[in-house]
């Protein structure tokens, strides 16, 4: 970058910093909220005395073991219903399989029951196989 | 070790900057106080023993990361809003987003100021707030950390993720591109 875009960008930079002192009061009131928000959150690693440190340490990895428990039910929670749906269809697929086979089976089964039919000795394949079989 | 003073200093320092830079990320205010508030909360939960020296890139680091982790969330909310809402008008509001009505919107806190100079200054510092938005991301956020958060090139690349080489380019496109930009409309800085 050679010296006149430098000082252009740097312009742009004075240009941005003015437009900052136009930000709502709402907004920077609740920055400043953040800010004290994640300060209290640094306080919370001040120095302590040992004996608490290692209570709190115990409860902290307590709390983590669980918490990370937790997380870990959050981040499967959608595959839980998502795999449970895909049993239950392939389920439904095994059992309309089993009842279409049951079906053809029964008519199959009342067709080789059944007596034959007067046309049926009326094909020569027919007649052939009987004489063969005799 | 960034004291507690040294801490509140930096992010007293950074946050409108991060804000502003979440803004032109996200195009929300309130999804940019979010993002930001939950990047202080990380840097003084994680890094808050850090050296002070330290804290901007790191910052940078995580505000990069966290408005990542927005839009992460914003296109699996959307993937499932889309699937069960079916047929239903579209809702994106960045497909119609139209740059101009939202800094309308935001303006009206020195109406009462007039005079012809602070109008044009005013619509100036509009327009080239318009026009850093309009970069493309990687580019704006390279610029934006070199020039507006004083990061050097090597802090920028780490935050960044990319190689320093990259950061240049970036920068010097990104510098180029805004002044074709604001002569366009007539503006000389």
């Amino acid at each position: 970058m050679n010296t006149d875009d430098l000082n252009f960008a740097y312009k742009v930079r004075h240009a941005l910093n003015d437009k900052l002192d136009e930000l709502p009061a709402s907004t920077t009131d609740r920055l400043a909220q953040a800010r004290k928000m994640a300060l209290a959150r640094k306080k919370a690693h001040v120095e302590v005395p040992l004996a608490v440190r290692v209570v709190k340490t115990e409860l902290a990895a307590a709390g983590s073991g669980f918490m990370s428990h937790f997380n870990w039910l959050g981040r499967w929670g959608m595959l839980v219903p998502a795999l449970a749906l895909v049993v239950g269809m392939v389920g439904i697929y095994q059992y309309e399989q089993q009842e279409r086979i049951a079906d053809l089976a029964e008519i199959d089964a009342a067709v080789l029951s059944d007596e034959l039919p007067l046309d049926a000795y009326l094909d020569h394949g027919f007649n052939a196989y009987l004489t063969r079989s005799e | 070790m960034a004291t507690d003073k040294e801490l509140s200093d930096f992010l007293e320092n950074v946050e409108r900057r991060a804000f502003k830079q979440a803004v032109y990320a996200v195009r929300k205010d309130e999804s940019a106080l979010d993002i930001v508030q939950d990047a202080m909360i990380k840097l003084a939960e994680k890094y808050g023993d850090k050296p002070a020296a330290e804290l901007p890139a790191l910052f940078q680091r995580i505000l990069q990361t966290t408005i990542l982790d927005y839009f992460r969330r914003e296109k699996v909310r959307n993937t499932w809003v889309s699937l069960f809402s079916g047929m239903g008008p579209s809702g994106d509001e960045h497909e119609d987003f139209d740059m101009l009505e939202s800094y309308a919107a935001e303006e009206g806190s020195e109406a009462a100021e007039s005079g012809a100079d602070k109008f044009e200054r005013q619509q100036t510092l509009d327009i080239i707030d318009a026009e850093v938005q309009k970069l493309p991301a990687r580019q704006r956020e390279a610029f934006l950390m070199r020039y507006w958060q004083d990061m050097d090139v090597a802090e920028t690349a780490a935050a960044m993720g990319c190689s320093e080489g990259s950061v240049k380019t970036h920068c010097s496109r990104a510098t180029h591109a805004l002044a074709e930009a604001l002569a366009a409309k007539g503006i000389k800085l």
